[in-house]
């Protein structure tokens, strides 16, 4: 019996994580990736796209997840203050207000968004998906399909829906991630196990690919992220020791490439969808700037001496800063010790972008590249708990949020940094924009796919 | 043979090959089930005298009971104890409330162990870890070396095969032996009821609350449970679905969070 012509439809998504539009051109360029260059000929396209603001992996993967702005997701970063308090708390899966798009393709219904709206009514039946290591996505949750979870995944079962696929990660010695904490120890040691990483990703998903039903399949390689925080100067530095396995790593990347995309074609032809994407490019850092410094030096900030973290965020405190550049106005009505006044806010919002425009590197070179007030960037119900400033760095300043430094500027073991200008995606050449795409409308893309 | 008697017999079996591979091996003892149960199967290998040391880490911050009935047990059962302390770090103050509990659990008990094992030139440690227990211990073998940063060298690992262990030391490195791994927290429980092993109090319900993990007073909590004997307990594991660290779970997942954050460059 012919299935409806609906029942046919299937989508394969890699998701390659950190990794640059502009490194992809060149590695194909130079004959690094040449099946990825293949595939191009084949009727797809190569597109600069933006980040999420901020071009966190979390903020920005969630907002491809959800096709929706932090402002409806709810997510902002990988840390958060506890409503009214000044304690950390870390966002995970269970913080994000919006479906994603393998809820609207598996018709659950428990959330809305702006895109559930435009879509839940014409997505004829419940799809089903293989969800494989996508940041932000623990714990895992139940849905219809087979859901792996990517960083930040502490505990395996939590991060595997169903049961089912836990036994099978567990009897393959899977792991999560890659220690990154060995990269300080042993970067040799570090890079052998990124490649050995990259392996036991490649096995889960070819059996997942292969052994499971599906009709949406998105995977993410995120071994790409660590091998460019730690060695993106080797990226294009035929000197630097490590630039053959950088390149090996792409070689590898290619070829697991190809053959995702070429089984997908055996078995599905031209007619199913096929997309490639990244959540943010790279860039070599040059110095880490530490923007609460900035603000202690400027009087912005005060830190008590005890306390963990923003515990020790004092009552003279005017503004603070989390991971990477999320400035807060310490507000009298949103903390215990807050003691701006609803009315002072806007003036002194315009004062902090004033300041921070002064922020210069070494050579008078500007640090601070575009400040945005939430209310710019952000729109739906979630708005309120977003940062009141974001700042966008110049590539090769890296913001930072710690509160522990002394000097504005410093260095970190760390060779590359997230870029917001520079991500990638790969789709159908028929697909056309009339201005730069952001990460989170690709997802429109994929459901449309589905509702034709 | 039933279940808990193969279970057993794995595990003394890995307990013997373990001593005879490497004379300076010691066991790390935390009081709780797990590594009470360790210990009497270590007993049993050793047809009641364990001929190694026993290693308690003694943070300072942990529960009365656990002390008395460590106390009671080393003159029961004749157990060579040594108490690992990290005297200098509690002398400055180290605790859950000055630093980190990241900081603190590093200091008192990972930087504890790495004193006394330096001390006494152990080369190897029997622990209690379960398969089951907590996910990212999920990959765990029985057969573990770390190095001398206590990192977990996964690319050294040895394959796990059942009758032949890679039982060969690098220099400066130790193994962790884990003649657990294959139970599951029933299994501990019901071998514990089998075997009417003394537990600590602190698992049997008091008021409508029982721990179902222990460790440091400051990081643990109990779950509702009026389970009060044994057969109680075991009964309510077999029923319920929550996982067992429900109350220590999501301090030690906030920790292992920030670690990987760290590394990253986040925070």
């Amino acid at each position: 019996m012919k299935l409806s012509s609906n029942r046919d439809k299937k989508a394969l998504i890699i998701g390659i994580d950190g990794v640059p539009y502009s490194l992809l051109n060149t590695y194909m360029e130079n004959d690094i990736m040449p099946n990825l260059k293949k595939i191009l000929s084949q009727g797809f396209a190569l597109h600069q796209t933006n980040a999420s603001v901020p071009d966190i992996s979390s903020v920005s993967w969630t907002s491809f997840n959800t096709g929706v702005n932090p402002g409806e997701h709810g997510i902002y970063g990988f840390t958060d203050l506890k409503p009214d308090s000044y304690s950390l708390t870390f966002p995970n899966s269970k913080d994000i207000k919006a479906p994603t798009f393998w809820e609207i393709l598996g018709k659950a219904d428990q959330k809305t968004s702006t895109l559930f709206q435009k879509y839940h009514k014409k997505i004829s039946h419940p799809y089903r998906s293989v969800i494989f290591n996508v940041p932000h996505t623990y714990p895992a949750w139940p849905m219809n399909g087979i859901l792996v979870s990517g960083f930040v995944a502490i505990d395996l079962r939590k991060a595997t829906f169903p049961e089912s696929a836990y036994s099978y990660l567990q009897s393959i010695n899977y792991l999560i991630d890659v220690e990154a904490e060995k990269a300080r120890e042993d970067k040799v040691a570090f890079m052998k196990s990124l490649f050995e990483c990259f392996e036991i990703r490649k096995k889960a998903i070819s059996h997942f690919f292969a052994e499971e039903s599906w009709d949406l399949f998105f995977a993410c390689i995120t071994e790409t992220d660590r091998l460019h925080h730690f060695f993106f100067d080797a990226s294009n530095d035929k000197e630097n020791p490590y630039h053959e396995s950088f390149l090996r790593f792409y070689v590898e990347l290619d070829k697991f490439i190809k053959y995702l995309y070429e089984q997908f074609i055996e078995r599905y032809s031209e007619k199913g969808f096929f997309m490639i994407l990244s959540d943010h490019g790279f860039a070599p850092v040059k110095k880490e700037v530490y923007i609460n410094r900035f603000l202690e030096e400027k009087g912005l900030l005060v830190l008590k001496n005890e306390g963990h973290f923003y515990e020790r965020v004092d009552h003279k405190t005017k503004a603070f800063n989390l991971d990477p550049c999320r400035i807060y106005i310490h507000g009298k009505d949103s903390y215990p010790r807050g003691t701006v006044e609803k009315e002072e806010k806007a003036s002194l919002l315009k004062e902090i972008k004033k300041i921070l425009r002064t922020l210069k590197g070494e050579n008078g070179d500007e640090v601070i590249d575009k400040i945005f007030e939430k209310e710019e960037i952000y729109h739906g119900p979630h708005t309120p708990m977003a940062p009141d400033l974001v700042c966008l760095p110049k590539d090769g300043y890296d913001l930072k949020g710690s509160l522990e430094k002394k000097e504005i500027f410093g260095y970190n073991i760390f060779k590359g940094m997230h870029t917001w200008h520079d991500a990638v995606c790969i789709l159908s050449e028929n697909i056309r924009f009339s201005k730069k795409p952001s990460v989170e409308i690709l997802t429109d893309f994929i459901l449309q796919y589905y509702s034709q | 043979m039933d279940h808990l008697t193969r279970l057993e017999n794995k595990s003394i079996y890995i307990i013997r090959e373990s001593y005879y591979q490497f004379k300076d091996i010691a066991m790390l003892w935390s009081i709780g089930k797990d590594s009470t149960t360790l210990l009497w199967l270590c007993r049993k290998a050793f047809f009641g005298h364990i001929p190694f040391p026993i290693i308690h880490i003694d943070t300072s911050y942990k529960f009365p009971e656990m002390y008395q009935f460590r106390n009671e047990r080393v003159k029961e059962w004749d157990l060579n104890l040594l108490i690992a302390r990290n005297e200098e770090k509690l002398k400055e103050g180290m605790g859950p409330n000055q630093g980190s509990k990241l900081d603190c659990c590093n200091e008192l008990k990972t930087n504890a162990l790495r004193l006394i094992l330096k001390k006494y030139h152990l080369k190897a440690i029997l622990l209690g870890i379960r398969r089951d227990e907590h996910g990212i211990r999920a990959k765990e073998r029985y057969f573990s070396p770390r190095d001398t940063q206590f990192k977990w060298d996964y690319e050294n690992q040895p394959a796990e095969l059942w009758d032949q262990y890679q039982s060969m030391v690098e220099e400066e490195e130790h193994f962790r032996i884990h003649p657990l791994l294959h139970f599951t927290e029933l299994d501990v429980w019901s071998y514990v009821q089998r075997e009417r092993l003394p537990i600590v109090s602190l698992y049997s319900s008091k008021n409508g609350k029982r721990f179902r993990s222990i460790g440091c007073v400051p990081c643990c909590s109990p779950i509702d449970s009026n389970a009060q004997t044994i057969d109680e307990i075991v009964e309510e594991i077999r029923s319920s679905k929550t996982s067992e660290r429900s109350g220590r779970a999501q301090d030690k997942e906030n920790i292992y969070t920030m670690q990987k954050l760290r590394a990253l460059g986040y925070m």
